[in-house]
């Protein structure tokens, strides 16, 4: 499909403007660097994006809101439910760059939902549903929801074609309106080979710098995952690159060799820093992504995660706000570790605890003193019988241990399995909530 | 959900039923042709001509569906559009993949609806009109009634019922028209989607490979000393033709029977555990406790037996046809082989050893370079280099 020259002009005019962003940010660490305002005190509610279950509820996808706020009556507590209908693989969301509206998406029917938070936070609305991603861009599987200014980067898993990992970046605007597509690259690259296959977005406007990962197709990841280990032709069908692109020209600028499933991205949240932490899934490896001495990206494994041989699977990560620690959740075993990663090309575990018999996202606030854990991976790759617990679990983190809040069983709530969280706080007393909404909330 | 598509894969699909138009006007007066009269049809049913490749004989075609041009493009329609799914994630596109020798290379056997587990290799479908019956195990006689066993699988693309989807399609606006010019102002019905998705399967011909030029069209030179040898093999010492049949004018190369190849069984047997390639040369292995603990249990496949009950027919599976072989791995019934090497060496060693396996499978002694020729003879299958066997293959979605 051709995109429009007056979008492409457009595009280039807008993707010209972020480089002139403030310092880069994220979650709360894991954010999008232009959110308008992150929440640097206490968060109100956590949002987890949920699963519908055959048999749980009322089987649908939905949006749980939990109140979160220690001083709050209705503390460790599903304040609201908010179901899309039926399920579609609920998977990640992200935040509009005003931090009002949260895009979260389906990787099975590629729904993009987008939910009113700023409103009220409390009582998250439905206010759009995008049913064009995979008709626009010939994509499948939105993955990433990553802001830029009036826009949303909405990074795809696989394809119309074949139901590979072969896919691309779609952009869109924040009335939900299709912009303009990306290709992942394909072919060979300076000697690599550049595999087409996506999953994450980071961000580093300093660096011109928009980092991608990949992971699988529509196959894989809707296959059940017993069956998905002993099919070695399917086995092949992961991504083992991250190119790094061009932010203002939109063009891959280097294709780099990362065998084994890089996943999350997490740039050093430091002003100046120039590297990013990955971890690969299969091979369980921690990569550091950062410019030699010649300005030239570079990936290199620089610690393993558990023991590799075991499959740990290195999912879900999040850095520190002052980037000197790394929480490492690993599924298989139900763990999170934590890396000292003061010297990123040298990464130590201190410390590692088992959150349940399963378990996948972690996100931290931002002063990293609270860590909230969800369970759920893929709906067809999760565990089965006792070993599949769902649940958001509460965490304080003293700097050495972690000592456990609340817990919330998804199952016995009728909900489902619990996934992506994202946080919001309401608004501070006595300020406007539109549109001064985002600095009031920056400044608790 | 639809399935409208790009701009550069509408060029592309519009350029390669152009070109199948004119392949089969080329090649006309060269080859067996299954033509249908238009005397008495409506206006709208423009004969389509399906003209047999060299090495195949003429197309069966059933009497009352005659092919049409109306009716195969809109089978073809049906064909790519996942709206036809239950979630609208899924068109029969997705597991016969056009670039993948319509079956998917991919996986061992599908995915459907909200991730299920399909418990068969997708079968290819080129050359499928030649099929007396249809599925690995034979339970359908027509391709006609055939499509609707996908449609409405739970585990495949889960439709809730036959109505359902006729309701979806009468009230989609781009197929506004299309059933009635095609059928003669019938509308969308069991027969007519069957119909037309029959007849733009039955378009999805293959053959004139080197083979076919060597064995039927006189050109000696046309296999190579190796793949020559590999042919011999096949007929004589290997004894694939003994299933695989070659005929004095033609090559089917089946005999649509069932057999018992021991694979069948051999997946039935729980294993200790298996071996992952993780990443390129980075190997693991899982246990059969993780396996379990991360999936469904198998669901048992007796094959043919499920069908009739024969406990003769225990895990029997029809022979499939070997055209274009060589594009549609992983092989056997559950995909379970990954290359022609792979399967040469299994007959090679006579199977598994299965109870009830084939009487015609037994060790066969081949040499290392025997076993090589006669992959050498079955890549040969494949149609003509940079000319695709189907001129369907390489359409987008």
């Amino acid at each position: 499909m051709k995109t429009p020259r007056i979008r492409l002009t457009a595009m280039a005019v807008l993707l010209s403007s972020m480089l002139a962003a403030p310092q880069l940010a994220a979650d709360e660490t894991c954010n999008s660097p232009y959110l308008s305002s992150l929440i640097k005190g206490q968060e109100d509610y956590v949002h987890v994006w949920t699963l519908g279950v055959k048999g749980v509820g009322d089987e649908s996808d939905k949006l749980v809101t939990v109140d979160v706020n220690p001083q709050s009556p209705d503390y460790g507590k599903v304040v609201h439910v908010l179901s899309v209908g039926g399920r579609g693989e609920a998977h990640h969301g992200g935040f509009s760059d005003d931090r009002r509206y949260l895009w979260a998406g389906r990787l099975d029917d590629n729904k993009i939902f987008v939910f009113d938070i700023g409103s009220n936070p409390a009582a998250p609305t439905l206010v759009q549903t995008i049913a064009d991603f995979a008709d626009k861009t010939g994509f499948v599987g939105p993955h990433t929801f990553y802001a830029l200014p009036g826009r949303m980067l909405v990074q795809g898993l696989s394809n119309t074609q074949d139901h590979g990992g072969r896919t691309g970046i779609a952009v869109y605007n924040n009335k939900g309106e299709f912009v303009a597509k990306y290709d992942m690259p394909t072919g060979e690259h300076d000697g690599v080979a550049a595999d087409g296959y996506g999953y994450d977005i980071g961000i580093n406007p300093q660096k011109n710098a928009l980092l991608t990962s990949s992971f699988t197709g529509w196959n894989n990841y809707m296959m059940d995952f017993g069956k998905l280990v002993q099919d070695a032709e399917a086995m092949k069908r992961f991504g083992s690159t991250m190119v790094m692109w061009d932010l203002k020209a939109m063009k891959p600028q280097k294709v780099m060799s990362v065998p084994g499933s890089p996943l999350e991205i997490r740039w050093s949240l430091k002003a100046g820093d120039n590297w990013a932490l990955t971890a690969t899934a299969l091979t369980s490896q921690l990569v550091l992504v950062k410019q030699d001495a010649a300005g030239e990206w570079q990936a290199k494994a620089v610690a393993a995660v558990g023991d590799p041989a075991q499959i740990p699977l290195p999912v879900d990560i999040s850095i520190t706000a002052d980037a000197k620690g790394l929480w490492v959740n690993t599924f298989m075993d139900g763990k999170t570790r934590y890396f000292d990663i003061s010297n990123p090309e040298a990464p130590v575990q201190t410390y590692e605890k088992v959150i349940g018999k399963q378990v996948n996202m972690v996100s931290q606030s931002w002063d990293g003193k609270r860590v909230y854990f969800t369970s759920s991976l893929l709906a067809n790759w999760d565990k089965r019988g006792a070993d599949d617990e769902q649940f958001l679990k509460l965490y304080h983190w003293d700097g050495k241990a972690l000592t456990e809040q609340f817990a919330l069983d998804f199952h016995a709530l009728g909900l489902g399995r619990a996934h992506h969280m994202k946080f919001s706080a309401k608004p501070a007393p006595g300020t406007a909530r539109d549109p001064g909404r985002g600095v009031a909330i920056a400044q608790r | 959900m639809t399935s409208r598509r790009c701009c550069w894969s509408r060029a592309l699909l519009e350029g390669a039923l152009l070109a199948v138009l004119l392949l089969a006007r080329a090649v006309a007066a060269e080859v067996p042709t299954a033509e249908v009269s238009s005397a008495q049809m409506p206006d709208a049913e423009v004969p389509f001509a399906i003209h047999a490749p060299l090495g195949l004989p003429a197309l069966p075609l059933p009497a009352d569906n005659p092919p049409t041009a109306a009716k195969v493009e809109l089978g073809r329609k049906l064909f790519f559009d996942r709206r036809l799914s239950f979630n609208g994630t899924m068109s029969c596109a997705m597991c016969h993949v056009p670039e993948q020798g319509f079956t998917s290379n991919e996986l061992r056997t599908p995915v459907g609806n909200e991730g299920a587990s399909a418990r068969r290799n997708a079968p290819g479908l080129l050359n499928v009109a030649y099929h007396p019956r249809l599925f690995h195990d034979g339970r359908e006689g027509a391709l006609e009634t055939q499509v609707w066993g996908p449609l409405l699988a739970p585990d495949e693309m889960a439709n809730p019922s036959l109505g359902h989807v006729l309701d979806r399609l009468r009230a989609l606006p781009d197929y506004a028209g299309l059933f009635e010019a095609a059928f003669a102002g019938r509308g969308a019905s069991a027969d007519t989607v069957g119909a037309a998705l029959a007849s733009f399967q039955r378009t999805l011909v293959a053959g004139d490979s080197r083979f076919d030029r060597y064995r039927y069209g006189g050109a000696r030179d046309a296999l190579s000393a190796e793949e020559r040898a590999g042919l011999a093999i096949f007929t004589g010492k290997g004894r694939c033709a003994t299933c695989h049949l070659i005929g004095e004018r033609d090559a089917l190369l089946s005999d649509f029977a069932y057999h018992n190849t021991g694979i069948g069984w051999l997946r039935s047997q729980e294993g200790a555990g298996v071996e992952v390639e993780l990443a390129p040369g980075v190997r693991a292995r899982v246990s059969a406790a993780v396996v379990r603990s991360i999936g469904a249990a198998p669901r048992s496949d007796l094959g043919r037996f499920e069908i009739t009950r024969d406990p003769r027919e225990r895990w029997a599976y029809k022979t499939p046809m070997l055209r274009e072989v060589a594009a549609t791995a992983p092989y056997m019934h559950d995909g379970s082989l990954p290359t022609l090497e792979a399967v040469v060496e299994y007959y090679d060693r006579g199977g598994a050893g299965a109870p009830g396996q084939s009487p015609l499978i037994a060790p066969l002694q081949l040499s290392v370079a025997e076993r090589a020729a006669v992959v050498a003879f079955l890549k040969a299958l494949s149609g003509r280099p940079g000319k695709p066997a189907s001129a369907h293959q390489g359409e987008g979605r």
